[in-house]
């Protein structure tokens, strides 16, 4: 896309020079030379060489606080995104976090690979090979090589442990989900990263595999795949004839229908808690209140709220594998510190790249907030 | 008449060059020539000039023509002048047919030979309704002189003053308990810094006085039928369960009222508290008390005490529970709309804190604050502390696509700088901040009243406000300073929200009440944003002050000035000619469905028993517009638009195909 194309569609003409983007702005906040006010002023005098030889570029986490308020309108995450392609066009690309082994992962599952991703599936688990409800995995397989126990950058989780709790639960109302092993990741680092190409490769193989189980219904645990799935690939592939469903608001309408029950005295881990809205799920997806009526609802907990909440949340530092930097590591810190001040012994996300980030915070800090995801919870409280 | 012979005039205009260079006019003049009935055709310069208007009116008198086209502009510029042209000569002015050859084509196409031949098109076409065109006779219907103001805020009052004063009776629609609108509540007013209860209960008093006002508080308008020069309006009146005559307004209902203190006032913006009897503000007018049935112990619970303690205390005998809500029916000649604007609602963006921190204000929350007729006299004091550090932040719900404001609400920059002055005034030591995008200072002494603000040490800083979070018992401000190019934080004591003027909550009621539209912002739309501008759709319905957009009380006062005068010239000329082109129902086929009767936005049509057990739609002549959805709506055709019958607009199909 040429830079009057990327203005044009992003419609950063608009833009009034406010500055409410990079007041808003969690890394302009910690780098003050990041500006997205001054990117998309760079981009209206034409400066567009300028703006993609920037590293500060692929600092910008897509979490979309800065869009929400702008008052102009000026859609700031495509803009980054267009940008980042041409940037990509041009041969550059941000700073790989993990010596990019995750982005690796990602390109490779866009191959004609054969996967070995159902390894986690034990005897107690109902899955099927067809049927009218698909559960999308994504990459929960694969993070644990890294982050789990012995990897790379073991930071103390087990994803993998969240797949088996998330079938639990879906077996438990009464759901016998398909599970496929050709499953791919869903694409949305590589789309937001600015690889197009890779993300539309990833989309229509998942495409096909649900197809081919006859699922109608996706149902999706990390926010992000659900924002692609539901958002992303009616755009850049066309209407699709399924409906994609956040976990969270199954279960909170299976509560509000008396459908879900919780042991008495669930939670003897938590007593207060508080809820990190993760940017796909909140402002991206606009899901707040689903996630806060089943931590309430279970007994023997307390949900309290950090200052920044729902729509003003802040994101959890880092995202697409990218420029994770001191300056992630700055805003992992401070948000936990927020979480801290609520006086909650535990903070509650809803996405497993959340959970991942901000576990990697606390190592060797001085922060005692346990970081706890809301489908473990609830795996564990039922009745 | 129906012999006659029909000789068409065909006048081409060049419209300088807007048709000109697009369109071969000379060509498009010889090839209509030899049309059918046509019997001149010329080429004008300009047609709507003196001496082209000269022109048809010499080949009528000399050539005996008798239906005349004019390829021009959209006929809603000149339809009517040219009406008038060949009126002038003698011929029923509907015997004229507008081809709109610019509009339409030389400015829509580039291609000149492309243009020649769309303009020779719809020249034919125009010609072939021509031949079929019927003279339409224009009724006249007579004006009432009196007239309905809606909404007694600083705009409704002017236009009432000013139609009263002209001789013309008035009635004066308010729904709260006293007139005065937004700007009772306002301390004092940009940029003269006047206080505003002194220049505006003056009017106040005058309009109680006035004796061609009635004034009619407490009120609303719920049926409004019948069209220009008499429309039949009823006007439900609230029981304010205290006798109006009686009532010396000494307050002895409220001092005694089991509720004192406990029921939020609306006139302080929730900053303060009153009685269920009350009265809205000290200068109210009229200067009598309401018992306010949505709280009143006696009225929702049936029992007060032993006894309601308003009606003990009151020794005038003012108080009657037993009053009934009661309907006026009017007789009205024209309608002034003044229902004036709500404030945003700030909780829509909540970044900024607003309802959940109480020293974040919105804009008119602050006017009470320092009034001295406000809650707290007019000291500024939060948490019994003077504030140190006071921040002010622009554009708070104006110029926002993120709530659905696209525009600039006009007042708040400047009532912003007003604001810091005030603080100034009384806490020069507090220190000053103001967030701004853009400053808008475009009145008369507004710029110089910016100067003004600035000389005395406010800080105007270029950046508006992302978020505001706590930090102890203060309040951390957070913006980019985009001048610099730097993030800054500001703390402070107190925030005021520059929020602005959005559309009332209710404007739909009001719009269907009166058959009037709204502009895509949402506030009432004018017939016409630079020529007509406090006129409506709607004949003899006019508008004023911040229901058609936001202003300043100087341009509300004009506006209401404009539409005050327009109301008395259609009142002063007694008469008003009605739409001719209307709907017409041939009683033969109509098969007395109703479904036009449905369909008609104006309640023109109407089923009449023409014979025992026949329905028959007729149209009322004089509440028709014209719009012709009634003759869509017909399943027989039994409706014809005059001016635009079915066979007329076949013929000009027929011409272009
Ligand atoms: C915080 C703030 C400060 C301001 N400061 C200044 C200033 O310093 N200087 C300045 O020039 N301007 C100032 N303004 C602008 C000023 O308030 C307006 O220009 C002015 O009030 C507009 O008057 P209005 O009559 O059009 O509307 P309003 O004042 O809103 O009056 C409308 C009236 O109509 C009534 N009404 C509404 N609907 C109905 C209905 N359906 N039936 C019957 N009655 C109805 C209402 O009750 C109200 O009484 C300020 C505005 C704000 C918000
Ligand atoms: S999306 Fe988030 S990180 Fe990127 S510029 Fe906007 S606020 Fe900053
Ligand atoms: S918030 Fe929007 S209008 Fe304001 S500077 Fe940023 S992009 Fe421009
Ligand atoms: S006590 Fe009686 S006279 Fe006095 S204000 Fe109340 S109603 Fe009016
Ligand atoms: S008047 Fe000033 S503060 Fe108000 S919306 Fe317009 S620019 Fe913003």
């Amino acid at each position: 896309m040429s830079l009057e194309e990327i203005i044009k569609d992003t419609k950063a003409y608009y833009c009034l020079g406010c500055g409410v983007c990079t007041s808003s702005c969690p890394v302009a906040r910690v780098i003050p030379s990041f500006s997205p006010r001054l990117l998309v002023e760079k981009a209206l005098f034409g400066f567009g060489d300028e703006i993609i030889s920037d590293k500060d570029l692929w600092s910008c986490l897509i979490c979309g606080r800065c869009a929400s308020r702008c008052p102009s309108g000026v859609d700031y995450l495509n803009f980054v995104r267009e940008m980042r392609m041409e940037a990509l066009s041009k041969g550059k690309e941000g700073l790989l976090a993990h010596d990019g082994i995750l982005n690796t992962i990602m390109e490779l599952q866009s191959l004609n690979l054969k996967q070995d991703r159902n390894f986690w599936i034990t005897d107690d688990l109902e899955v099927a090979d067809a049927g009218e409800y698909f559960y999308f995995v994504g990459c929960l397989p694969y993070f644990d090589l890294v982050f789990g126990e012995g990897g790379l950058c073991d930071v103390g989780i087990r994803s993998i442990e969240r797949a088996r709790n998330t079938v639990r639960i879906l077996n438990k109302i009464g759901i016998k989900p398909v599970v496929s092993n050709n499953e791919r990741c869903c694409g949305h680092d590589l789309l937001w990263n600015g690889d197009l190409e890779g993300f539309k490769r990833l989309a229509e193989l998942n495409l096909k595999t649900i197809k081919e189980s006859g699922a109608k219904k996706v149902i999706c645990v990390c926010p992000e795949g659900y924002v692609t799935l539901k958002r992303d690939y009616p755009r850049f592939l066309g209407e699709q004839d399924i409906e994609v469903i956040q976990l969270c608001q199954i279960l909170a309408d299976e509560l509000r229908e008396g459908k879900l029950k919780f042991l008495e005295n669930a939670s003897v881990d938590y007593k207060k808690v508080t809820f990190h809205d993760p940017c796909s799920l909140g402002r991206i997806a606009e899901i707040y209140e689903e996630p806060r009526e089943i931590i309430s609802s279970i007994p023997g907990i307390e949900l309290v709220e950090m200052e920044r909440n729902r729509v003003d949340a802040v994101c959890c530092g880092t995202s697409g594998w990218v420029n994770c930097s001191g300056c992630s590591k700055k805003i992992q810190t401070e948000r936990l510190k927020e979480a801290e001040e609520t006086g909650a012994d535990a903070l509650i996300t809803a996405c497993p790249k959340c959970e991942i980030h901000l576990n990697c915070a606390k190592y060797n800090a001085d922060l005692k907030i346990r970081i706890k995801d809301i489908t473990d919870l609830v795996a564990e409280s039922l009745a | 008449m129906e012999s006659e012979e029909i000789k068409i005039g065909v006048y081409v205009c060049h419209c300088g060059i807007n048709i000109g260079s697009t369109v071969d006019v000379e060509q498009v003049r010889d090839s209509v020539s030899e049309l059918p009935n046509v019997s001149i055709s010329r080429d004008f310069k300009y047609m709507c000039s003196d001496p082209g208007q000269a022109l048809i009116r010499k080949d009528i008198e000399e050539r005996g023509l008798n239906r005349v086209v004019v390829a021009a502009c959209s006929p809603r510029m000149h339809e009517p002048t040219f009406r008038k042209t060949i009126q002038q000569a003698g011929l029923n002015p509907y015997c004229v047919e507008i081809a709109n050859i610019r509009e339409q084509c030389s400015w829509v196409h580039e291609d000149k030979a492309d243009a020649t031949d769309k303009a020779v098109k719809l020249v034919c076409s125009a010609v072939a309704k021509a031949s079929l065109l019927e003279p339409l006779e224009e009724k006249e219907v007579e004006i009432a002189p009196r007239a309905l103001v809606i909404g007694a805020g600083i705009a409704g009052i002017q236009a009432s003053l000013d139609i009263a004063d002209a001789g013309f009776q008035v009635y004066l629609v308010e729904r709260e308990p006293s007139i005065g609108g937004h700007m009772a509540q306002l301390d004092k007013t940009f940029p003269t810094l006047d206080c505003s209860a002194c220049i505006m209960t003056p009017k106040m008093v005058e309009v109680e006085r006035h004796p061609n006002i009635e004034l009619l508080t407490y009120s609303k308008v719920i049926e409004v039928g019948g069209y220009i020069g008499n429309f039949n309006v009823k006007v439900k009146k609230k029981p304010r369960y205290i006798n109006m005559d009686r009532c010396t307004g000494c307050g002895l209902c409220a001092e005694a009222c089991r509720l004192k203190g406990r029921i939020t006032s609306e006139f302080d913006v929730g900053m303060g508290k009153r009685s269920a009897s009350y009265i809205p503000f000290p200068y109210a007018v009229p200067s009598k008390y309401t018992i306010d049935a949505e709280h009143c112990l006696f009225l929702t619970k049936g029992k007060c005490g032993k006894s309601p303690a308003c009606k003990d205390a009151c020794t005038a005998d003012a108080v009657e529970f037993e009053q009934k809500e009661e309907i006026v029916e009017l007789d009205i000649g024209t309608i002034v709309v003044a229902t004036g604007f709500d404030l945003f609602d700030a909780t829509e963006k909540p970044e900024y804190g607003y309802g959940l921190y109480d020293n974040v204000l919105s804009g008119l929350e602050f006017e009470r604050l320092v009034s001295s007729s406000g809650p707290t006299q007019g000291k500024i004091a939060i948490g019994g502390k003077d504030p140190k550090d006071v921040v002010f932040v622009q554009c708070v719900g104006s110029r926002d696509k993120s709530v659905g404001n696209e525009y600039c609400s006009r007042v708040c920059c400047m009532y912003t700088a007003k604001q810091a002055y005030l603080i100034h005034e009384k806490l020069p030591d507090a220190r000053l901040t103001i967030f701004y995008i853009d400053i808008r200072a475009f009145g008369k002494g507004f710029e110089e009243f910016y100067d003004r603000v600035r000389e005395e040490g406010v800080r105007y800083i270029r950046g508006n406000v992302s978020e505001i979070i706590k930090k102890g018992d203060r309040l951390l401000v957070m913006a980019e300073d985009t001048l610099l190019g730097e993030p800054i934080d500001v703390e402070a004591d107190l925030v005021v929200l520059a929020t602005g003027i959005v559309p009332r909550a209710d404007v739909r009621e009001l719009m269907n009440l009166l058959k009037i539209s709204q502009s895509p912002d949402g506030f009432l739309l004018e017939a016409h944003p630079k020529l007509r501008p406090v006129d409506t759709a709607s004949d003899g319905i006019y508008i004023a002050g911040c229901c058609q957009g936001p202003k300043d009380i100087p341009d509300t006062v004009a506006q209401a000035k404009g539409a005050a005068s327009s109301a008395m010239t259609k009142m002063s000329q007694g008469k008003v000619k009605v739409e001719a082109i209307i709907a017409s129902v041939d009683p033969f086929i109509c098969r007395g469905c109703g479904r036009c009767v449905e369909a008609c936005e104006y309640g023109a049509p109407e089923l009449q028993e023409a014979e025992p057990g026949i329905l028959v739609s007729e149209v009322n002549d004089s509440l028709c517009k014209g719009c012709g959805a009634c003759a869509v709506a017909c399943p027989c055709r039994a409706i014809s638009m005059k001016h635009f019958k079915n066979e007329q607009i076949f013929s000009q199909i027929e011409a272009v195909i």
